[in-house]
């Protein structure tokens, strides 16, 4: 079935008037957002040399698609430029692969929001915050592509809170989250070098991130210690699961670690393998599952799997660790998943930049 | 002042609803059990209900892996037609 021509709405030629507009019609998040005027529309549409028409996500239950037109339509909402359309526009096709599971991750209890992690040359080009106050406020690209992805969540998809979003806390991060990762003073590979795109392709990670740790450690020297602190953060039992993890180290923690010539690969290992509980600590909580020991100890489990203690994720490929953050602080973090059990693994995409 | 809609210009298609059962007495029962932890004992409850009540049979119990996930078009297809009714829920 064909789709039916984007709707228009005339509206009094009065910013404040449209603003309340589009309060009314339950279009923002709480929030008043920048009225989605044609010509807005249209310039942002003019970053993605594509027919406007091009469905890049679709919601597998309702069938609900996602056009580039109404991504540029909530971009404009959320105050992008049209510069940031295209890491908008590659998140949506990253979270549309089925692992991502972008319904349930939405719609479930946990509460989970899309962190939107960026890669690559095009984030120093819009201008995208990779260091001091990461994941706080104050970076134009970073709030407004991060914002844009839940208005879509919410107006086209119709992720509506309380309804078809059962969130039972949810998190600060359903209103924006999105970073770039840090390049300066990054002694290991991009994350899009090591994702396989080539030279001077950016890609976004999408993961589903139930909400933020903070990893606090000034006095550890040694990337035992830091990262320890770390795996420490991602056992704690209100966390741990046979989820994925994010770990964003801060400049100050990874000098640390790769100073003493640490490859992400040994971080990522030394974390799987000290990020765990005993079954006999998962059962005194209530939380231990046979079926999840039997996943992440039965026929193919990693060899770094102890027996008789639960790890957090399956293997240490579940773990990504990147730099964020400022120079200053020992403060790193851990983002935990959405359910593994329910199929939420993390996604990329190329950032496709129009030539 | 022009504004755009936000939403999705996906054609709606149209949904109806299946017909009320004229009478449970003796009706087929279907479960569907979406693979959380306490899923089938608590559906196989609800639906013994209905057999003590209404002498139903349970005919068909299927299940998806996934709970947040749609079930399968051909999980459906093949038990539409070998029950009359169909019991589903989560099972935290």
């Amino acid at each position: 079935m064909p789709a039916a021509a984007a709707r228009i709405h005339e509206v009094p030629d009065d910013l404040l008037a449209a603003i309340d507009y589009c309060y009314d019609q339950g279009w923002t998040d709480g929030l008043p957002v920048v009225p989605p005027q044609v010509d807005r529309v249209h310039a942002m549409l003019a970053a993605d040399d594509r027919p406007a028409e091009t469905v890049i996500a679709k919601h597998p239950a309702t069938g609900l698609e996602l056009s580039l037109h109404a991504a540029a339509v909530n971009a404009v909402m959320a105050g992008c430029l049209p510069a940031y359309f295209p890491v908008l526009v590659a998140a949506f096709e990253a979270m549309d692969r089925e692992p991502f599971n972008f319904h349930g991750s939405t719609a479930s209890t946990g509460g989970s929001a899309p962190l939107v992690l960026v890669s690559g040359p095009i984030a120093d080009e819009i201008g995208m915050n990779a260091g001091v106050n990461l994941f706080g406020p104050g970076n134009r690209p970073n709030a407004t592509i991060g914002r844009a992805t839940r208005l879509i969540l919410r107006n086209v998809f119709q992720m509506l809170p309380g309804i078809s979003d059962k969130s039972t806390q949810g998190n600060p991060g359903k209103y924006s989250l999105c970073i770039a990762e840090r390049t300066r003073g990054n002694p290991w590979p991009p994350l899009c070098q090591e994702q396989g795109y080539a030279a001077g392709v950016s890609s976004v990670t999408v993961y589903a991130a139930g909400g933020f740790c903070n990893v606090e450690n000034h006095g550890g020297n040694t990337p035992e210690q830091v990262l320890g602190s770390v795996a420490d953060a991602m056992a704690n039992y209100g966390c741990i699961t046979l989820g994925q993890s994010v770990v964003i180290l801060a400049p100050e923690h990874l000098q640390i670690v790769a100073g003493a010539g640490w490859t992400r690969r040994q971080a990522q290992e030394f974390l799987f393998t000290h990020a765990k509980r005993s079954v006999e600590g998962m059962k005194d909580v209530g939380k231990f599952r046979d079926r999840e020991y039997d996943a992440q100890h039965g026929e193919g489990a990693h060899a770094l799997a102890e027996q008789g203690f639960l790890h957090r994720g399956l293997n240490p490929d579940d773990i990504l660790i990147t730099l964020g953050g400022g120079d200053a602080g020992g403060h790193s973090c851990f983002l935990p998943s959405w359910s593994r059990g329910r199929g939420s693994i993390m996604q990329h995409a190329a950032i496709r930049q129009k030539k | 002042m022009q504004l755009y809609a936000p939403t999705s210009t996906t054609a709606t298609k149209k949904r109806t609803r299946a017909p009320k059962l004229a009478k449970l007495d003796g009706a087929r029962i279907g479960i569907l059990e979406n693979g959380k932890l306490n899923a089938e004992e608590m559906l196989n409850e609800v639906a013994q209900l209905f057999v003590q009540r209404h002498g139903c049979t349970i005919v068909k119990l299927a299940s998806k892996k996934n709970a947040s996930a749609p079930a399968p078009a051909n999980t459906l297809t093949q038990v539409a037609p070998e029950v009359d009714f169909l019991i589903t829920g989560l099972g935290d």
